[in-house]
């Protein structure tokens, strides 16, 4: 479905160093750099895969989706997307495929989203009946009811963003292009969307690319992980084999009936966290077994838990240590 | 074609929708067409006093309100139906959701140019109907129905004509990151149309003819409406306006491939 081969986007950008007589200087003679917003990547996703981009801030992330939805020309290298060259825009293409911003907004802000619809409608040529129907299928996945005769100005963030996406799907597409879509959301609201993005996919079959910062979005939605950084691939595989590369640890939480010390639980590994009746431990993945039958043993356990150590921390790793790298080789 | 003249009727509709939100713009927008009619025929009195002045060379008092009434309906025209689309094209670029409409499988340029109407601003339009009707009163006769007509066909060559110079200052705000002075510089320049050309030293009116065409937009209209404009002149304004309006859109299409949309 998505096929990127070598794909480099650079940048030439005014360099200026602060200060008066440099403005000045700069107006005459001008210093450029060469940004390498993405430097190279390759890679392909199946037909109604579900993937993650990963990486920090300004790694190339967002670039990358635009340039898989024809917004941005690459520098140079290879994109095809169902077949087609996106950045040629042509019109079947931009049929096939949707981009959702969550910093962005589509919606007429002054009209209710009914006249987004009405008028993406129009724009994407889609018959009346499909319309009605395929509303009728987000306002009932989305609980849209009423929401979608207000004015957009009135609805909350959340209200807004589900109006967003259903504005993003009138056409039905099948490459999902999802560049943050649940930022600033509270929990609740987060859950509502990650469930209805899963849908969509298992019931269209769509092929789905997202970016997203908060990690629960990336876990519930994508067994594919591509982490880019400083725009190169970092990593492209399962969710889980990137979390063992990276953190071959596991978390180990136990509960106790009652409170117990550091010296306790010290022999048992390493000690991430110690508070009263609850304490927390790294373990290598090995040693798992034999740590719950010594805790077991020797402390008063009530409930235990083990489990992968939190996503965010396991990226952050993953930053740090290609940082050092870079660092090391600069 | 059709589903563009569909789209058309929607983005009117929902400019129409916005306009009964905020019903209270009619009013404003009436006074703001009545005050502005009146600044565009005061200069005209000064110029012509009670009419024992001999006012501008070639243009009796009636004829030069004709070219006033072509400039306060042209004005209508840009404020209601060019500036807003425009506008709001400006402002997507700067914050990066000009990535919407480049998304959607329709021709860029026109999703922008239809995308907002200040309906309201019709009241210009009235109020230009209005000071053609005293000019023709004060010429002492109706215009000929040929010369309405070769009138109304100008209109069109103007709207397209101001419409395509506003085409070309959104393109610059592809490359640079202000472009309100142009837009004033623009307006400032476009308050020289309210004037017959006739009134400009010789080389102001070649720039005006051929370089920025405010004589094609108001005293061509004003002249074909009165009769008086040679048809090769017709014939002229045509085949500039589309050559402008071909300008216009090779420099758009080139300015979109350099969008480089804004940081998510």
């Amino acid at each position: 479905m998505i096929e990127v081969r070598n794909l480099t986007k650079h940048y030439r950008v005014h360099k200026r160093p602060p200060g008066l007589a440099a403005a000045v200087k700069s107006l005459f003679k001008r210093e450029y750099t060469t940004v390498k917003a993405v430097d190279g990547i390759t890679f392909a996703i199946k037909p109604g895969e579900r993937v993650g981009f990963l990486g920090p801030n300004g790694a190339g992330k967002t670039t990358t989706l635009k340039t898989l939805a024809g917004l941005l020309h690459p520098s140079s290298g290879e994109v095809r997307v169902d077949g087609h060259v996106p950045q040629k825009r042509e019109a079947e293409y931009l049929k096939k495929i949707m981009l959702v911003m969550g910093q962005k907004q589509q919606l007429l802000w002054d009209l209710p989203p009914a006249e987004t619809f009405e008028l993406n409608r129009a724009i994407y040529d889609v018959p009346r009946p499909d319309f009605v129907r395929r509303m009728k299928e987000l306002s009932e996945l989305l609980e849209l009811g009423d929401l979608v005769n207000k004015p957009t100005r009135q609805l909350s963030l959340g209200e807004r963003m589900k109006c967003e996406l259903a504005a993003a799907l009138v056409h039905g597409p099948k490459v999902l292009f999802l560049d943050e879509p649940t930022i600033g959301l509270d929990v609740s609201m987060q859950v509502v969307m990650r469930d209805f993005i899963r849908r969509y996919n298992e019931t269209t079959g769509a092929t789905l690319i997202l970016t997203s910062h908060y990690m629960d979005d990336v876990a519930a939605l994508c067994p594919r992980v591509i982490v880019i950084d400083k725009g190169t691939l970092s990593f492209d595989g399962a969710l889980d084999v990137l979390v063992k590369q990276v953190r071959p640890d596991k978390r180990v939480t136990l509960r106790f009936s009652q409170p117990v010390t550091l010296e306790q639980v010290t022999p048992l590994g390493q000690v991430v966290r110690c508070e009263g009746a609850q304490a927390v431990l790294q373990v290598s993945h090995d040693q798992v077994n034999a740590v719950v039958g010594r805790a077991l043993a020797s402390l008063p356990v009530v409930d235990l838990n083990v489990e992968n150590p939190p996503l965010e921390e396991v990226m952050s790793e993953l930053f740090s240590r290609s940082r050092a790298t870079r660092e090391q080789a600069a | 074609m059709r589903r563009y003249l569909t789209l058309l009727g929607l983005q009117l509709r929902t400019s129409g929708l916005l306009a009964a939100q905020y019903r209270w713009d009619f009013l404003v927008d009436g006074v703001v067409s009545l005050f502005f009619m009146a600044t565009a025929i005061v200069p005209l009195f000064v110029v012509y006093g009670d009419g024992s002045r001999a006012g501008i060379p070639g243009w009796s008092f009636g004829e030069a309100l004709v070219v006033t009434g072509w400039f306060i309906l042209l004005q209508g025209v840009l404020d209601g139906a060019v500036n807003p689309g425009l506008q709001a094209v400006i402002e997507h670029i700067r914050k990066g959701t000009l990535d919407f409409v480049l998304l959607k499988p329709a021709d860029a340029q026109f999703l922008v140019s239809t995308s907002k109407f200040h309906v309201w601003r019709v009241t210009s339009v009235v109020a230009g109907l209005v000071v053609f009707a005293v000019a023709f009163d004060r010429i002492g006769h109706g215009p000929r129905l040929v010369d309405v007509a070769a009138s109304g066909v100008l209109l069109v060559s103007a709207t397209l004509l101001l419409y395509s110079l506003w085409i070309l200052i959104v393109s610059a705000a592809f490359f640079v990151v202000k472009v309100d002075n142009l837009t004033y510089l623009f307006s400032s320049i476009f308050d020289a149309a309210r004037w017959p050309s006739s009134v400009f030293p010789k080389v102001v009116r070649w720039v005006f003819t051929f370089v920025l065409p405010l004589t094609l937009m108001t005293t061509f209209p004003a002249e074909a409406m009165l009769g008086r404009l040679a048809p090769q002149a017709l014939l002229g304004a045509l085949v500039g306006t589309a050559v402008f309006a071909a300008v216009a859109r090779v420099v758009w299409l080139r300015a979109i491939g350099h969008y480089t949309s804004a940081g998510g």
